[in-house]
């Protein structure tokens, strides 16, 4: 991601609560210390569909701010 | 000199703590720098004596340590081994381990940060280990030998405080394990009936090697009734069959550490190395029927479908994918006991020899010697 964010595309990262400070930290130590992390609930792994639906329906509006406030 | 004494006038290099050995145990816990347990003091003096066995550049980085990638320069890797409780002479072995673990097959960014409880196994063969006293005799994963622990606990400590493999933000294990605070061991060559670890991996006898490995801890073998190979591996081979383990799902390269009572049994019965490999791959395998419903439907007929898809519950699972793949080492002393030592599975081996600045293989730590 940070790769493509370096790029000029729109990027993102699905991260759950539990992993939020490796993911910050580890925006920052790529580069992209902007790069948008969409937070979900923890765990991700070991779910059922209706769960991982549920977590979906959290970040996929983080992913639509993201993207139109980048396009704008 | 000049290197470590330009770093050291640098802003924030230098602290100052009252000289008391609990004040410092304090500070350095305080500051997220210690593995728990007290350390010595990092002091100028003793990070300058660390670097007398050291022929690389005080502050050019000899590898650099994930997640944080930090820099481990001689400087800062020589401070974490004097607060590891290193004598100067284990210092080549703790840059070669931090070299074979930062080779891209090992996988150290991703063995850092995982949830899996993996940390490095350092396995030194050749005339250096015994030269600095690396124990490969009794207890040889347990306590008590200074440089089994300082060497490992080293290595450790460059992790955390270069890498900064720090628990819940850079090191995400679940629950870890205790061979986190170090796991060191030297082949028992004196005791194998077989050829070491290194000259098996195409190193000449008299090289100096590590062997990293990104494991579990160890897993005892207890068989006091095999009078035989096929008795001894058949034990082992249950043991090594644990539904758990990662190497059950992504394969790698798990260790059988024999110890030298049963490794001669084996050898006595005619079995060379590679017919040990080859008796496990064959045995140690498990049904896919012993994992649950929705291991077998998530795990085995979905992400490895292109073998289990439309397999059987008798289908076998195997703990590695080809017999060379298992890592077999003869290490510990007397008694009817080996150990099986689970890894990471997403994780390749890499063994490093020890070798001056011109490429050849040093036979004695003296050569190290500066001055």
């Amino acid at each position: 991601m940070a790769q493509l964010t370096k790029r000029g595309l729109i990027a993102a990262v699905v991260c759950s609560d539990s992993f939020m400070k490796l993911g910050t930290a580890q925006a920052k130590v790529f580069g992209v210390p902007d790069l948008p992390l969409l937070k979900i609930q923890h765990p991700l792994g070991g779910l059922n569909m209706d769960k991982v639906r549920a977590r979906a329906a959290v970040a996929v509006p983080q992913l639509l701010k993201v993207v139109k406030e980048q396009q704008s | 000199m000049s290197s470590l004494t330009t770093m050291l006038k640098a802003p924030g290099a230098m602290l100052e703590v009252d000289d008391d050995p609990e004040a410092v145990y304090e500070f350095f816990c305080s500051k997220g720098w210690s593995d728990g347990l007290p350390v010595i003091p990092p002091t100028p003096e003793r990070v300058e004596r660390m670097l007398a066995y050291c022929d690389r550049n005080f502050d050019q980085p000899v590898v650099k340590i994930p997640p944080r990638f930090g820099a481990a320069t001689p400087i800062r890797v020589a401070a974490n081994a004097v607060m590891a409780g290193c004598k100067p002479e284990y210092f080549p072995l703790v840059l070669l381990a931090l070299e074979a673990m930062a080779e891209e097959p090992y996988n150290l960014y991703g063995t850092q940060a995982t949830t899996h409880p993996c940390t490095p196994l350092l396995i030194f063969n050749g005339p250096i280990a015994a030269e600095v006293g690396i124990n490969a005799g009794h207890n040889v994963m347990g306590n008590f030998f200074r440089a089994n622990a300082a060497i490992g606990r080293a290595v450790r400590l460059a992790l955390v405080n270069i890498g900064a493999a720090i628990p819940g933000t850079g090191d995400m294990a679940t629950a870890g394990t205790p061979a986190k605070f170090t796991f060191c061991v030297a082949e028992n060559e004196a005791a194998s009936p077989w050829e070491p670890l290194h000259v098996e991996r195409g190193f000449p006898q008299e090289a100096s090697t590590v062997t990293v490995i990104a494991a579990e801890s160890p897993h005892n073998v207890n068989d006091h009734e095999s009078i035989s190979a096929e008795g001894i591996l058949t034990m082992t081979a249950g043991t090594m069959t644990i539904t758990g383990s990662n190497n059950a799902y992504y394969a790698g390269q798990p260790c059988v550490a024999f110890g030298p009572e049963h490794a001669q049994t084996i050898a006595g019965d005619g079995m060379s190395k590679a017919d040990v490999k080859q008796w496990l791959f064959e045995h140690a395998t498990m049904p896919m029927g012993r994992f649950s419903k929705e291991g077998i439907e998530r795990r085995f007929r979905r992400k490895l479908a292109d073998q289990y898809a439309n397999a059987s519950l008798d289908a076998a699972v195997r703990m590695f994918a080809k017999p060379e793949d298992l890592i077999v080492i003869v290490t510990g002393g007397a008694g009817k006991h080996s150990a099986y030592i689970p890894t990471f599975g997403n994780t390749r081996s890499v063994t490093r020899a020890l070798k001056r600045e011109d490429g050849e293989l040093v036979t004695s730590i003296e050569e190290l010697k500066r001055g």
